[in-house]
């Protein structure tokens, strides 16, 4: 069948850009300064190891051994990475990059996935809004609003409101996942501390995605609601809230697109939230491991940011024609 | 003269013009008339200026005054001093050119490679359509700033050049597809079937018909794509991933924030500030004529 | 959005009152009975009336062509039949009374949701997509069933397959199918089968036949032809097209810039133009059997919104016989028997 043929092509393709990036990382160690995997096997051998546990030291912290002829690394590395093994992390001695990855990945995620679900659900609702009622004065404020929150870069958004809320007003705390004075486990004292320390993090990533939906929600709204078949709906004399089904379904469309690269951008204010809120996600990871050139750390955060990057614009592409029922056959 | 003008007699073309030129006159009066529009247009002319002009009017190494570091607003210095005591006004005009510089040549790559490949994707779907648009996806699709961060290992771009240019490589994917699906509808129009069939070959026809009509299209989503890599590079700095030899905006947020820790007293408020208050008033009127610019060419969009 | 809303009382600025054309010339027994309409738009111009004065009857039981050129009001008319004129736009004088509904403008909300497509029923051009594209066919006829509070749901859709397989279609594949799955003709066929499904006794059919290929378009007028004889329909069809209007139609009127400038039974309209618009355009085609060099195209292009002369007649410009009288006012309706048109020099020359 064509759309399965099609979808098979889109799978290869991602297939294919996580190969290129996995590539590309390695050669990007290799091309790093003073290449860190033979810096690495001569700080080894300095300590006193011998050439072959200087090797085999750096192999398993860097996914392949620096040495070698250059096909047999590139082997080794992908080899390793089909394991998951992304070597071993220079800052912290030994501890394997996908354990300090995995750890990490969770806090950026679940922060994120709600910023996500807050900014659609409030921006679809104003993009609606404005959209209807787009004549008032209000329906142009608003957007004009959207529009420059949409413009206003994460990391303002981020110093502003911990500046005002937990500097100047300090309803919440500075920074950090949770408060160190209670006990981990299930208790209430506990969630509801690291609750109250997600609140702004959380707000950040809201605003930030916010005005996105909410612009392009109005202009599909807008789109739809001058297609033929509404009128033709209206002139059939079709229920109102029929109709508003109509307009609703066929105005989310767009708005899938924008789903899959707002997946990617999350991971970009990611970067800057952490950062300011003090929050032990993949963002403050990329950032303190190059600040602490601890190569084998970045190469396996980046590589999982720029793979769950991928994998969801694949799952996106692969999803389409579900609710598109004009992309089905062709 | 664009072929969709051809069908008229000379009398016709006359009146049209002439009532097209009224038309135009008075949606310019309307454009220009919202105090809004007018503030924006003056505040970013204001900051083109100071990015211009602004570096000429500072010695080459502002003075440091170890005295009187994180001061307030004051006569002297009317938005306070950084963390060595020099003038924080001085630091955001010079800083400026840097800023505004490398968002420009940003723009340019990103508008020039982006518009190139949009337009031929769109015009000659078959032969090169669907392998330049794989390649724009998956520029697209990539994360910019964790991309960067990493690139910034092997190559530290800190002169606004560099920058400007490793921000436009990451960035022409979004207009790539913009201009590809804009020139797909404006291909099966009538005008451009009837210069093809006139026999024009496909680039004077990409350059006289169709860019006219994509121009504004682009020049729309050229005004709202500066924030955002005013934004990039500005947070780049203020990570402090980046190496600086002078002084600009993301370099002193930086500064506010880790080193004054502005975010944990009041200190220093002014040097937090102000370089935040730039970057959102040139986002704002940035927003706001491309709001206008949109509803000028955008029939669909006018109040009336 | 087109909801219907009470006719203002505001007259259009800037542009002469209008021609007394209260209709009185014709009779009260006709289906569906428009007297004295003009809609005008707000536009940064002003109140401009696309539909200036226009007074017409749809007979019970035949078609009515309504023939104009792109501009000329008549797909505004076909709209406000249904009182659904489109923002920014109103309604500033007059009434359409159908037979068994009264002022089909005075009627809001529910009233009017249920007149529309039970009593009269709008079929949209074939290019256009007047169909969810997102849901198949046979779902969207439900919806209109329960939208109109219809009961017995399989009796509907026993209806409207029998009304599909009547038109050739195979009514299975079709009510399961999607819009895009559908040819030009097919959809032009659907779009007369949701109009007819509630048993409308008004049908406006605008431009049925542009966009489709002759052949698609041949068997679409005569299942138009067939539907109308065998449910006893009054039927509206508007075109551009005076060839479709002369196969189908049993009386056609002519509307140029608003108004109503010809109207009569086809034959005669047809055969004995009296308007010289009307003789533009029939000069205006190629006979079949004729040398193209005789047709003739008109002078000029219609005018628009904005460039419709504000006095005297609005044909004026392009017309080869204007005089200083069609300057000076409106011309006034002339009847003779039961054709009538509005031309100073037509008059003149009966007399």
């Amino acid at each position: 069948m064509n759309l399965a043929r099609k979808l098979a092509a889109k799978l290869v393709t991602g297939l294919v850009m996580i190969w290129v990036v996995a590539t590309a990382t390695f050669f990007l160690v290799l091309e790093m300064p003073g290449n860190p995997a033979l810096t690495q096997e001569a700080n080894d051998m300095q300590h006193g190891m011998s050439p072959q546990q200087a090797q085999a030291a750096t192999a398993a912290m860097f996914g392949f051994v620096p040495k070698q002829p250059f096909p047999d690394q590139y082997r080794h590395y992908l080899w390793q990475l089909l394991h998951f093994n992304l070597g071993v992390s220079i800052a912290e001695e030994g501890t394997p990059v996908s354990h300090i990855v995995a750890s990490a990945a969770p806090w950026t995620v679940i922060l994120a996935s709600f910023g996500i679900v807050f900014s659609f659900l409030i921006g679809v609702t104003l993009g609606i809004l404005t959209a209807i009622r787009r004549t008032t004065r209000l329906s142009d404020g608003l957007t004009l609003l959207g529009a420059i929150i949409n413009g206003v870069p994460v990391f303002v958004i981020a110093i502003l409101l911990s500046f005002v809320f937990a500097t100047v007003w300090a309803i919440f705390p500075q920074g950090g996942t949770v408060s160190v004075l209670e006990t981990p486990g299930w208790n209430a004292g506990y969630i509801g501390s690291i609750i109250i320390h997600a609140i702004l993090p959380v707000a950040c990533y809201t605003l930030a995605g916010l005005g996105a939906w909410q612009l392009t929600s109005k202009s599909s709204v807008i789109t739809v609601l001058g297609d033929d078949f509404i009128l033709a709906a209206e002139l059939r004399g079709l229920r109102p809230r029929t109709v508003a089904r109509y307009v609703a379904r066929n105005a989310m469309l767009p708005l899938f697109t924008i789903l899959a690269i707002s997946f990617g951008l999350m991971f970009s204010g990611a970067v800057f939230i952490e950062d300011v809120f003090n929050y032990p996600g993949l963002g403050q990871l990329l950032v303190n491991s190059i600040n602490n050139k601890d190569f084998p750390v970045l190469d396996g955060a980046f590589l999982l940011i720029i793979v769950a990057v991928i994998l969801a614009n694949i799952l996106a592409d692969l999803a389409y024609p579900l609710i598109d029922p004009r992309i089905r056959r062709s | 003269m664009t072929i969709s003008s051809l069908a008229l007699s000379p009398e016709q073309l006359h009146q049209a013009l002439q009532r097209s030129r009224q038309r135009s006159t008075r949606r310019w009066r309307l454009f220009v008339s919202t105090p809004g529009r007018i503030a924006a247009s003056v505040v970013i002319v204001a900051f083109t200026l100071m990015a211009i002009v602004g570096p000429y009017l500072y010695p080459k190494n502002l003075p440091i005054d170890t005295r009187n570091i994180y001061a307030g607003p004051s006569l002297a210095h009317p938005l306070g001093t950084d963390f060595e005591g020099t003038d924080v006004l001085a630091l955001l005009v010079t800083g400026s050119r840097y800023v505004l510089f490398a968002a420009a040549i940003a723009a340019v790559i990103t508008f020039g490679t982006g518009t190139v490949a949009g337009l031929t994707a769109g015009y000659y779907p078959r032969l090169a359509g669907s392998s330049i648009m794989r390649v724009a996806d998956f520029v697209l699709a990539v994360p910019g700033l964790p991309v960067l961060i990493v690139l910034l290992t092997i190559w530290q771009f800190g002169s606004p050049l560099a920058m400007g240019f490793v921000m436009g490589i990451f960035g022409w994917g979004g207009i790539a597809r913009a201009v590809r699906a804009q020139t797909l509808s404006l291909r099966e129009r009538g005008f451009v079937e009837a210069a093809r069939g006139l026999g024009l070959p496909g680039r004077r026809i990409i350059f006289t018909e169709l860019l006219p009509n994509l121009a504004p299209y682009i020049g729309m989503n050229l005004m709202l794509a500066l924030p955002a890599f005013i934004y990039t590079e500005v947070g780049l700095f203020f990570l402090g991933v980046v190496p600086y030899t002078t002084s600009n905006w993301g370099v002193m947020l930086n500064n506010a924030v880790f080193q004054a820790g502005a975010l944990t007293s009041t200190r220093a408020l002014s040097y937090l500030l102000s370089p935040l208050i730039c970057i959102l008033l040139i986002t704002i009127s940035l927003v706001t004529l491309a709001n206008a610019v949109d509803e000028f060419f955008n029939p669909r969009l006018r109040r009336i | 959005m087109a909801a219907g809303a009470k006719a203002a009382q505001s007259q259009p600025a800037q542009s002469q009152p209008a021609q007394s054309r209260t209709g009185e010339h014709l009779e009260g027994s006709a289906a569906v009975r428009v007297r004295d309409l003009t809609v005008a738009f707000r536009t940064p111009e002003g109140l401009l009336p696309a539909i200036s004065g226009v007074s017409i009857d749809l007979a019970r039981g035949q078609i009515t062509g309504l023939v104009g050129e792109s501009g000329s009001g008549k797909s505004t008319l076909a709209l406000t039949l249904l009182n659904a004129v489109p923002d920014p736009g109103q309604v500033t004088s007059g009434s359409v009374t159908v037979d068994g509904i009264g002022d089909v403008l005075a009627l809001q909300g529910k009233n009017l949701r249920r007149v529309r497509g039970a009593s009269i029923g709008y079929v949209f051009q074939a290019s256009q997509n007047s169909l969810n594209p997102l849901k198949p066919v046979g779902k969207q006829l439900l919806d209109l069933a329960r939208s109109h509070g219809v009961g017995d749901l399989r009796g509907l859709v026993r209806e409207a397959r029998s009304l599909l397989d009547d038109m050739g279609m195979n009514a299975e594949r079709v009510l399961a199918s999607y819009q895009h799955e559908l040819s030009g003709g097919m959809r032009q066929r659907v779009g007369i089968a949701f109009a007819l499904v509630l048993n409308a006794h008004v049908v406006i059919l605008d431009e049925p036949t542009t966009a489709l290929d002759m052949l698609t378009q041949s068997s679409v007028l005569e299942i138009i032809k067939k539907v109308h004889a065998r449910r006893h329909l009054t039927t509206l069809i508007i075109s551009h097209d005076l060839a479709v209007i002369g196969d189908l139609a049993d009386r056609v009127a002519v509307m140029y810039a608003g108004r109503i400038v010809e109207d009569g039974p086809t034959q005669q309209v047809l055969a004995s133009p009296r308007h010289p618009y009307t003789r533009g355009l029939l000069t205006a085609m190629p006979r079949i059997a004729g040398d193209i060099g005789e047709a003739r195209s008109l002078p000029g292009r219609p005018p628009d919104l904005s460039s419709i002369p504000r006095a005297g007649c609005v044909f004026r410009p392009r017309c080869p016989l204007a005089t200083e009288a069609c300057a000076a006012a409106e011309p006034p309706v002339t009847v003779t028997g039961e054709h009538l048109f509005a031309c100073f020099v037509a008059a003149k020359d009966l007399s």
